[in-house]
Protein backbone atom coordinates (compact mmCIF):
# COMPACT_ATOMS: atom_id res chain seq x y z
CA UNK A 1 0.00 0.00 0.00
CA UNK A 2 1.80 2.93 -1.11
CA UNK A 3 -0.71 5.67 0.14
CA UNK A 4 0.54 9.29 0.22
CA UNK A 5 1.49 9.06 3.72
CA UNK A 6 3.71 5.84 3.53
CA UNK A 7 5.61 7.98 0.11
CA UNK A 8 6.15 10.99 2.45
CA UNK A 9 7.33 8.87 5.54
CA UNK A 10 10.19 7.01 2.99
CA UNK A 11 10.79 10.32 1.38
CA UNK A 12 11.36 12.05 5.45
CA UNK A 13 12.88 8.38 6.58
CA UNK A 14 16.26 10.08 7.92
CA UNK A 15 14.76 12.66 9.06
CA UNK A 16 12.84 10.95 11.23
CA UNK A 17 15.30 9.18 12.25
CA UNK A 18 17.59 12.06 13.23
CA UNK A 19 14.76 13.15 14.89
CA UNK A 20 14.04 10.26 16.99
CA UNK A 21 17.60 10.13 18.33
CA UNK A 22 17.57 13.84 19.18
CA UNK A 23 14.42 12.52 21.08
CA UNK A 24 16.83 10.33 23.12
CA UNK A 25 15.89 6.89 21.38
CA UNK A 26 19.54 6.15 20.70
CA UNK A 27 20.18 2.39 19.53
CA UNK A 28 16.33 1.81 19.44
CA UNK A 29 15.64 4.78 17.12
CA UNK A 30 16.20 2.54 13.72
CA UNK A 31 13.32 -0.14 15.59
CA UNK A 32 11.37 2.72 16.50
CA UNK A 33 11.41 4.11 13.02
CA UNK A 34 10.33 0.61 12.14
CA UNK A 35 7.50 0.36 14.36
CA UNK A 36 6.36 4.09 13.05
CA UNK A 37 6.13 2.42 9.75
CA UNK A 38 4.53 -1.11 10.60
CA UNK A 39 1.99 1.58 12.09
CA UNK A 40 0.84 3.70 9.32
CA UNK A 41 0.48 0.52 7.06
CA UNK A 42 -1.24 -1.52 9.21
CA UNK A 43 -4.02 1.30 9.71
CA UNK A 44 -5.55 3.06 6.79
CA UNK A 45 -5.16 6.56 7.39
CA UNK A 46 -7.11 9.04 5.26
CA UNK A 47 -5.86 12.33 4.06
CA UNK A 48 -4.03 13.93 6.21
CA UNK A 49 -3.46 17.93 5.77
CA UNK A 50 0.15 18.01 6.78
CA UNK A 51 1.19 14.74 6.48
CA UNK A 52 5.01 14.95 7.56
CA UNK A 53 4.15 17.24 10.50
CA UNK A 54 1.75 13.73 11.61
CA UNK A 55 4.31 11.99 10.75
CA UNK A 56 7.07 13.73 13.58
CA UNK A 57 4.11 13.92 15.85
CA UNK A 58 3.32 10.33 15.24
CA UNK A 59 7.27 9.94 16.17
CA UNK A 60 7.21 12.40 19.25
CA UNK A 61 3.89 10.43 20.62
CA UNK A 62 6.28 6.96 20.81
CA UNK A 63 8.55 8.62 22.73
CA UNK A 64 6.47 10.00 24.70
CA UNK A 65 4.61 6.49 25.49
CA UNK A 66 7.89 4.95 25.70
CA UNK A 67 8.83 8.05 28.50
CA UNK A 68 5.85 7.17 30.72
CA UNK A 69 6.07 3.34 30.15
CA UNK A 70 9.64 3.59 31.65
CA UNK A 71 8.42 5.79 35.11
CA UNK A 72 5.90 3.85 35.78
CA UNK A 73 7.48 0.26 35.19
CA UNK A 74 10.12 2.30 37.64
CA UNK A 75 7.35 3.85 40.39
CA UNK A 76 6.22 -0.29 40.16
CA UNK A 77 9.67 -1.63 41.17
CA UNK A 78 10.09 0.87 44.04
CA UNK A 79 6.47 0.24 45.05
CA UNK A 80 7.63 -3.76 44.91
CA UNK A 81 10.75 -2.76 47.19
CA UNK A 82 8.88 -1.37 50.00
CA UNK A 83 6.12 -4.19 50.28
CA UNK A 84 3.61 -1.85 48.78
CA UNK A 85 2.93 -3.57 45.86
CA UNK A 86 0.68 -6.59 45.43
CA UNK A 87 -2.53 -5.89 43.26
CA UNK A 88 -2.99 -2.65 42.32
CA UNK A 89 -6.25 -0.92 42.85
CA UNK A 90 -8.24 0.63 39.54
CA UNK A 91 -7.65 4.29 40.64
CA UNK A 92 -10.97 5.20 39.36
CA UNK A 93 -13.26 3.00 41.32
CA UNK A 94 -14.54 3.47 44.73
CA UNK A 95 -11.76 6.48 45.68
CA UNK A 96 -12.33 6.81 49.48
CA UNK A 97 -13.56 9.48 51.26
CA UNK A 98 -10.47 11.18 52.40
CA UNK A 99 -8.94 10.75 49.05
CA UNK A 100 -11.97 12.65 48.08
CA UNK A 101 -11.32 14.93 49.89
CA UNK A 102 -7.57 15.84 49.24
CA UNK A 103 -8.86 15.85 45.35
CA UNK A 104 -11.13 18.08 45.55
CA UNK A 105 -9.16 20.34 48.07
CA UNK A 106 -6.64 20.18 44.88
CA UNK A 107 -9.27 20.83 42.62
CA UNK A 108 -9.41 24.16 44.84
CA UNK A 109 -6.26 24.85 45.02
CA UNK A 110 -5.73 24.71 40.99
CA UNK A 111 -8.79 26.38 40.93
CA UNK A 112 -7.08 29.47 43.05
CA UNK A 113 -4.04 29.22 41.23
CA UNK A 114 -5.97 30.03 38.03
CA UNK A 115 -7.85 32.96 39.55
CA UNK A 116 -4.34 34.49 40.36
CA UNK A 117 -3.38 34.40 37.14
CA UNK A 118 -6.07 36.87 36.28
CA UNK A 119 -9.18 35.65 34.14
CA UNK A 120 -7.38 36.49 30.46
CA UNK A 121 -4.68 33.91 30.99
CA UNK A 122 -7.06 31.54 32.58
CA UNK A 123 -8.99 31.78 29.23
CA UNK A 124 -6.38 30.87 27.14
CA UNK A 125 -4.69 28.48 29.35
CA UNK A 126 -8.66 26.53 29.39
CA UNK A 127 -9.22 26.82 25.49
CA UNK A 128 -4.96 25.82 24.88
CA UNK A 129 -4.87 22.28 27.45
CA UNK A 130 -8.36 21.54 28.05
CA UNK A 131 -10.07 22.24 24.62
CA UNK A 132 -7.09 21.88 22.65
CA UNK A 133 -7.66 25.36 20.73
CA UNK A 134 -4.56 26.41 18.62
CA UNK A 135 -2.58 29.69 19.74
CA UNK A 136 -3.31 31.56 16.94
CA UNK A 137 -7.14 31.12 17.46
CA UNK A 138 -6.87 31.94 20.87
CA UNK A 139 -4.95 35.30 19.91
CA UNK A 140 -8.23 35.82 17.71
CA UNK A 141 -10.75 35.28 19.99
CA UNK A 142 -8.93 37.52 22.84
CA UNK A 143 -7.71 40.11 20.19
CA UNK A 144 -4.41 40.35 21.42
CA UNK A 145 -1.23 39.57 19.48
CA UNK A 146 0.26 35.80 18.97
CA UNK A 147 3.04 36.44 21.76
CA UNK A 148 0.57 37.47 24.43
CA UNK A 149 -1.11 34.34 24.77
CA UNK A 150 2.58 32.56 24.41
CA UNK A 151 3.30 34.46 27.33
CA UNK A 152 -0.16 34.04 29.02
CA UNK A 153 -0.08 29.99 28.40
CA UNK A 154 3.85 29.72 29.98
CA UNK A 155 2.85 31.91 32.72
CA UNK A 156 -0.19 29.55 33.25
CA UNK A 157 2.13 26.58 32.86
CA UNK A 158 4.26 27.85 35.25
CA UNK A 159 1.85 28.45 37.88
CA UNK A 160 0.51 24.48 37.63
CA UNK A 161 3.52 23.13 37.29
CA UNK A 162 4.79 24.54 40.45
CA UNK A 163 1.60 23.71 42.16
CA UNK A 164 1.71 20.12 40.91
CA UNK A 165 5.16 19.62 42.23
CA UNK A 166 4.38 21.12 45.79
CA UNK A 167 1.13 18.68 45.74
CA UNK A 168 3.40 15.47 44.11
CA UNK A 169 5.52 16.47 47.61
CA UNK A 170 2.88 16.57 49.77
CA UNK B 1 19.01 22.96 40.78
CA UNK B 2 21.79 25.07 39.03
CA UNK B 3 21.32 27.60 36.60
CA UNK B 4 21.55 25.61 33.46
CA UNK B 5 19.13 23.11 34.26
CA UNK B 6 16.66 25.82 34.70
CA UNK B 7 17.70 27.61 32.08
CA UNK B 8 16.59 24.24 29.96
CA UNK B 9 13.49 23.53 31.67
CA UNK B 10 12.29 26.61 30.97
CA UNK B 11 13.40 26.42 26.99
CA UNK B 12 12.09 22.61 27.10
CA UNK B 13 8.36 24.10 28.35
CA UNK B 14 8.31 26.65 25.59
CA UNK B 15 8.83 23.44 23.31
CA UNK B 16 5.83 21.54 25.16
CA UNK B 17 3.39 24.45 24.56
CA UNK B 18 4.61 24.50 21.21
CA UNK B 19 4.68 20.92 20.07
CA UNK B 20 1.04 20.63 22.08
CA UNK B 21 0.07 23.31 19.64
CA UNK B 22 -2.42 21.60 17.11
CA UNK B 23 -0.88 23.87 14.27
CA UNK B 24 2.74 23.04 15.42
CA UNK B 25 4.82 22.41 12.35
CA UNK B 26 8.19 23.22 13.06
CA UNK B 27 9.61 19.65 13.88
CA UNK B 28 13.05 20.41 11.83
CA UNK B 29 14.20 23.51 14.90
CA UNK B 30 12.92 21.39 17.58
CA UNK B 31 15.61 18.55 16.23
CA UNK B 32 18.22 21.21 16.15
CA UNK B 33 17.04 22.56 19.47
CA UNK B 34 17.20 18.81 20.89
CA UNK B 35 20.39 18.00 19.02
CA UNK B 36 22.98 20.57 21.13
CA UNK B 37 22.62 19.00 24.74
CA UNK B 38 20.92 15.61 25.40
CA UNK B 39 19.58 16.85 28.87
CA UNK B 40 17.07 18.73 26.79
CA UNK B 41 15.52 15.55 25.30
CA UNK B 42 15.14 14.33 29.30
CA UNK B 43 13.46 17.92 30.19
CA UNK B 44 11.11 17.96 27.26
CA UNK B 45 10.05 14.46 28.52
CA UNK B 46 9.54 15.47 32.29
CA UNK B 47 7.53 18.07 31.60
CA UNK B 48 5.32 16.47 29.01
CA UNK B 49 4.86 13.89 31.54
CA UNK B 50 4.01 16.55 34.02
CA UNK B 51 1.70 18.01 31.66
CA UNK B 52 0.13 15.05 30.90
CA UNK B 53 -0.95 14.63 34.47
CA UNK B 54 -2.17 18.51 34.88
CA UNK B 55 -6.32 17.28 34.06
CA UNK B 56 -5.80 15.02 36.93
CA UNK B 57 -5.52 18.54 39.13
CA UNK B 58 -7.45 21.15 36.65
CA UNK B 59 -10.91 22.21 37.98
CA UNK B 60 -13.79 20.77 35.70
CA UNK B 61 -14.01 22.88 32.19
CA UNK B 62 -16.71 24.94 32.71
CA UNK B 63 -18.02 24.57 29.42
CA UNK B 64 -19.02 20.88 30.01
CA UNK B 65 -19.47 21.44 34.10
CA UNK B 66 -23.14 20.75 34.58
CA UNK B 67 -25.07 23.27 37.03
CA UNK B 68 -27.99 21.78 38.70
CA UNK B 69 -30.59 24.06 38.40
CA UNK B 70 -32.04 23.72 41.72
CA UNK B 71 -28.55 23.13 44.18
CA UNK B 72 -28.47 26.46 45.70
CA UNK B 73 -25.33 25.09 47.36
CA UNK B 74 -21.57 26.30 46.11
CA UNK B 75 -20.62 25.93 42.77
CA UNK B 76 -17.18 24.20 41.70
CA UNK B 77 -16.95 27.40 39.49
CA UNK B 78 -17.45 30.76 40.89
CA UNK B 79 -18.51 33.58 38.74
CA UNK B 80 -17.92 36.00 41.70
CA UNK B 81 -15.06 37.04 40.25
CA UNK B 82 -16.13 38.00 36.79
CA UNK B 83 -18.63 39.64 38.57
CA UNK B 84 -15.72 41.36 40.94
CA UNK B 85 -13.81 42.59 38.07
CA UNK B 86 -16.87 43.79 35.97
CA UNK B 87 -18.05 45.34 38.67
CA UNK B 88 -15.33 47.12 39.39
CA UNK B 89 -15.49 48.15 35.60
CA UNK B 90 -19.25 49.21 36.06
CA UNK B 91 -17.85 51.59 39.06
CA UNK B 92 -15.16 52.71 36.82
CA UNK B 93 -17.62 53.81 34.32
CA UNK B 94 -19.69 55.23 36.79
CA UNK B 95 -16.80 57.51 37.85
CA UNK B 96 -16.06 58.76 34.15
CA UNK B 97 -20.04 59.36 33.68
CA UNK B 98 -20.09 61.81 36.73
CA UNK B 99 -16.54 63.15 35.61
CA UNK B 100 -18.71 64.49 32.78
CA UNK B 101 -20.98 65.86 34.45
CA UNK B 102 -24.41 64.11 32.99
CA UNK B 103 -27.12 64.24 34.47
CA UNK B 104 -29.31 60.65 34.22
CA UNK B 105 -32.65 60.75 33.44
CA UNK B 106 -33.78 57.08 33.26
CA UNK B 107 -36.31 55.88 31.76
CA UNK B 108 -37.58 52.07 31.06
CA UNK B 109 -38.69 49.94 27.48
CA UNK B 110 -40.32 46.97 28.22
CA UNK B 111 -42.00 44.51 25.20
CA UNK B 112 -44.32 41.88 25.79
CA UNK B 113 -43.13 38.64 24.66
CA UNK B 114 -44.46 38.23 21.12
CA UNK B 115 -44.25 41.97 20.85
CA UNK B 116 -40.98 43.73 18.85
CA UNK B 117 -40.24 47.62 19.27
CA UNK B 118 -37.71 49.49 17.18
CA UNK B 119 -36.33 52.23 18.85
CA UNK B 120 -34.40 55.85 17.71
CA UNK B 121 -32.07 57.05 19.81
CA UNK B 122 -30.97 60.46 18.81
CA UNK B 123 -27.19 60.00 17.94
CA UNK B 124 -28.69 57.73 15.33
CA UNK B 125 -28.01 54.44 17.10
CA UNK B 126 -31.28 52.19 16.44
CA UNK B 127 -32.59 49.00 18.94
CA UNK B 128 -34.39 46.55 17.97
CA UNK B 129 -35.97 45.45 21.07
CA UNK B 130 -37.43 41.79 20.78
CA UNK B 131 -40.39 40.17 23.05
CA UNK B 132 -40.11 40.09 26.45
CA UNK B 133 -37.74 42.61 26.78
CA UNK B 134 -36.77 45.02 29.86
CA UNK B 135 -34.36 47.82 28.62
CA UNK B 136 -33.42 51.22 30.11
CA UNK B 137 -32.34 54.22 28.54
CA UNK B 138 -30.98 57.59 29.32
CA UNK B 139 -32.65 60.87 27.81
CA UNK B 140 -29.55 62.59 28.58
CA UNK B 141 -27.66 60.47 27.29
CA UNK B 142 -27.75 58.44 23.85
CA UNK B 143 -24.57 56.35 24.40
CA UNK B 144 -26.19 54.07 27.19
CA UNK B 145 -28.50 51.54 27.68
CA UNK B 146 -29.09 48.40 29.73
CA UNK B 147 -30.65 45.34 29.01
CA UNK B 148 -32.18 44.28 32.13
CA UNK B 149 -34.07 40.69 30.54
CA UNK B 150 -34.51 39.47 27.21
CA UNK B 151 -33.10 40.62 23.97
CA UNK B 152 -31.92 43.01 21.19
CA UNK B 153 -30.20 43.83 18.58
CA UNK B 154 -27.94 47.35 18.85
CA UNK B 155 -27.47 48.99 15.61
CA UNK B 156 -24.90 51.44 17.16
CA UNK B 157 -23.62 54.89 14.83
CA UNK B 158 -19.70 54.46 16.40
CA UNK B 159 -17.80 57.57 18.17
CA UNK B 160 -14.12 56.91 18.97
CA UNK B 161 -14.09 59.54 21.41
CA UNK B 162 -17.63 58.74 23.23
CA UNK B 163 -18.40 54.58 22.46
CA UNK B 164 -21.36 53.21 22.85
CA UNK B 165 -22.26 51.20 26.46
CA UNK B 166 -24.40 48.53 27.28
CA UNK B 167 -24.83 47.25 30.48
CA UNK B 168 -25.77 43.89 30.95
CA UNK B 169 -25.87 42.64 34.85
CA UNK B 170 -22.90 43.17 35.79
CA UNK B 171 -21.29 43.19 32.51
CA UNK B 172 -20.29 46.23 30.42
CA UNK B 173 -20.11 45.97 26.40
CA UNK B 174 -18.65 48.47 24.53
CA UNK B 175 -19.26 49.25 21.25
CA UNK B 176 -15.98 49.79 18.50
CA UNK B 177 -18.63 50.67 15.28
CA UNK B 178 -20.64 48.06 15.45
CA UNK B 179 -24.05 46.01 15.11
CA UNK B 180 -24.18 43.59 17.71
CA UNK B 181 -27.27 41.15 19.70
CA UNK B 182 -27.58 40.67 23.28
CA UNK B 183 -29.76 37.92 24.61
CA UNK B 184 -29.78 38.47 29.04
CA UNK B 185 -31.94 35.02 30.36
CA UNK B 186 -32.06 34.21 34.23
CA UNK B 187 -28.82 33.15 33.97
CA UNK B 188 -27.08 33.81 31.29
CA UNK B 189 -25.88 36.54 28.87
CA UNK B 190 -25.09 36.44 25.62
CA UNK B 191 -23.69 38.25 23.14
CA UNK B 192 -23.17 38.31 18.68
CA UNK B 193 -21.66 40.51 16.63
CA UNK B 194 -22.42 40.99 12.98
CA UNK B 195 -20.54 44.18 12.70
CA UNK B 196 -17.74 46.19 14.06
CA UNK B 197 -16.45 45.28 17.14
CA UNK B 198 -17.71 45.29 21.11
CA UNK B 199 -15.23 45.11 23.99
CA UNK B 200 -16.43 43.16 26.82
CA UNK B 201 -15.53 44.61 29.90
CA UNK B 202 -13.21 47.03 28.46
CA UNK B 203 -11.38 47.74 32.03
CA UNK B 204 -11.42 44.32 33.40
CA UNK B 205 -11.42 41.21 30.61
CA UNK B 206 -11.35 43.97 27.73
CA UNK B 207 -12.18 41.02 25.63
CA UNK B 208 -12.32 42.13 22.15
CA UNK B 209 -14.89 40.41 20.10
CA UNK B 210 -14.99 41.05 16.69
CA UNK B 211 -17.58 40.64 14.05
CA UNK B 212 -18.61 36.85 13.73
CA UNK B 213 -17.96 35.86 17.23
CA UNK B 214 -20.08 35.46 19.96
CA UNK B 215 -19.69 35.73 23.86
CA UNK B 216 -21.59 33.50 26.91
CA UNK B 217 -21.29 34.76 29.93
CA UNK B 218 -22.96 32.40 32.69
CA UNK B 219 -22.47 30.82 36.33
CA UNK B 220 -20.13 28.38 34.54
CA UNK B 221 -17.82 31.54 33.25
CA UNK B 222 -17.29 33.07 30.10
CA UNK B 223 -16.87 31.64 26.97
CA UNK B 224 -15.90 32.80 23.20
CA UNK B 225 -17.16 31.01 20.36
CA UNK B 226 -17.61 31.80 16.50
CA UNK B 227 -21.20 32.67 14.93
CA UNK B 228 -21.74 33.70 11.65
CA UNK B 229 -22.90 37.76 11.39
CA UNK B 230 -25.75 36.81 9.52
CA UNK B 231 -26.88 34.87 12.04
CA UNK B 232 -26.97 37.57 14.32
CA UNK B 233 -30.48 39.24 15.21
CA UNK B 234 -32.07 37.41 12.15
CA UNK B 235 -35.24 36.95 14.42
CA UNK B 236 -35.82 40.90 12.64
CA UNK B 237 -35.75 39.06 9.64
CA UNK B 238 -38.58 36.18 11.11
CA UNK B 239 -35.84 33.57 11.54
CA UNK B 240 -33.49 32.23 13.84
CA UNK B 241 -30.17 30.32 12.86
CA UNK B 242 -28.03 27.68 15.08
CA UNK B 243 -24.96 26.67 14.72
CA UNK B 244 -24.62 23.69 17.62
CA UNK B 245 -26.78 25.29 19.90
CA UNK B 246 -28.17 23.95 22.62
CA UNK B 247 -32.20 23.58 22.59
CA UNK B 248 -32.47 24.41 26.09
CA UNK B 249 -31.42 28.11 24.70
CA UNK B 250 -32.80 28.03 20.99
CA UNK B 251 -36.40 27.44 23.44
CA UNK B 252 -36.01 30.31 25.03
CA UNK B 253 -35.46 32.51 21.68
CA UNK B 254 -38.96 30.92 20.18
CA UNK B 255 -40.73 31.77 23.42
CA UNK B 256 -39.39 35.15 23.59
CA UNK B 257 -40.35 35.49 19.30
CA UNK B 258 -43.64 33.54 19.25
CA UNK B 259 -44.80 34.81 22.61
CA UNK B 260 -45.60 31.59 23.54
CA UNK B 261 -44.74 29.37 26.91
CA UNK B 262 -42.24 27.03 25.89
CA UNK B 263 -40.66 24.18 28.09
CA UNK B 264 -38.02 21.63 26.90
CA UNK B 265 -37.99 18.38 28.65
CA UNK B 266 -34.55 17.55 29.70
CA UNK B 267 -34.11 15.26 27.01
CA UNK B 268 -34.88 17.50 24.63
CA UNK B 269 -33.35 20.77 26.06
CA UNK B 270 -29.91 18.95 26.31
CA UNK B 271 -30.02 18.60 22.54
CA UNK B 272 -28.07 20.88 20.02
CA UNK B 273 -29.32 22.63 16.91
CA UNK B 274 -27.24 23.25 13.46
CA UNK B 275 -29.61 25.33 10.81
CA UNK B 276 -32.56 28.11 10.55
CA UNK B 277 -35.70 28.11 11.80
CA UNK B 278 -38.44 30.07 10.25
CA UNK B 279 -40.49 32.09 12.59
CA UNK B 280 -44.36 31.96 12.05
CA UNK B 281 -47.63 33.82 13.83
CA UNK B 282 -49.45 30.79 14.20
CA UNK B 283 -47.75 28.61 16.54
CA UNK B 284 -49.27 25.16 15.82
CA UNK B 285 -47.98 25.76 12.11
CA UNK B 286 -44.70 27.08 13.67
CA UNK B 287 -43.94 24.04 15.83
CA UNK B 288 -45.32 21.47 12.81
CA UNK B 289 -42.06 22.49 10.91
CA UNK B 290 -39.98 23.37 13.50
CA UNK B 291 -39.73 20.89 16.06
CA UNK B 292 -38.41 18.20 13.43
CA UNK B 293 -36.16 20.57 12.00
CA UNK B 294 -34.75 19.76 15.38
CA UNK B 295 -35.26 16.61 15.81
CA UNK B 296 -37.85 16.84 18.32
CA UNK B 297 -41.40 16.72 18.88
CA UNK B 298 -43.85 19.69 19.95
CA UNK B 299 -47.21 19.19 22.34
CA UNK B 300 -49.35 21.50 23.59
CA UNK B 301 -49.46 21.90 27.55
CA UNK B 302 -51.86 23.54 29.01
CA UNK B 303 -51.91 27.03 27.98
CA UNK B 304 -47.96 26.69 26.83
CA UNK B 305 -46.17 24.23 24.60
CA UNK B 306 -43.20 21.77 25.55
CA UNK B 307 -40.41 20.39 23.44
CA UNK B 308 -39.57 16.48 23.65
CA UNK B 309 -37.16 13.64 21.72
CA UNK B 310 -38.20 11.40 19.31
CA UNK B 311 -40.59 11.60 16.78
CA UNK B 312 -38.50 13.91 14.98
CA UNK B 313 -36.99 13.14 11.22
CA UNK B 314 -33.13 12.21 11.77
CA UNK B 315 -30.48 14.97 11.61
Amino acid sequence: MATGLSAIFLNNRPALLRFLRARGAGADAEDMVQDLWMKLEAKDIGPVAEPLPYLYRMANNLMLDRYRAATRRERREQDWAVGAGGVMADPSQDIAIDQRLILNERLEQAQAVLRDLGPRVELAFRRFRIEGVGQRLIADELGVSLTTVEKDLQKAYHALLALKQRLDTE
Amino acid sequence: MTGAQAMIDEEALAWVIRTRDPEFTDWENFTLWLEADPARASAYDALMAADADLPGILPADPVTLPIPANDPGERRWRPMRWVGSSALAAALVAAISIGTLRRTDIYTVATRPGETRSIALEDGTRIDVNGGTTLRLDRNNSRFAALDSGEAAFTVRHDAHDPFRVTVGDALFEDAGTVFNIVRTATATRIGVSEGKVIYNPQAEAIALPAGRALTQDASGVRVMTISPDAVASWRQGRLSYANAPVDQISGDIARSLGVRLTATPGAAAMRFTGTIRLEDHPARFFATAAPLMGLSAVRQGDGWLLKEGDGAPR
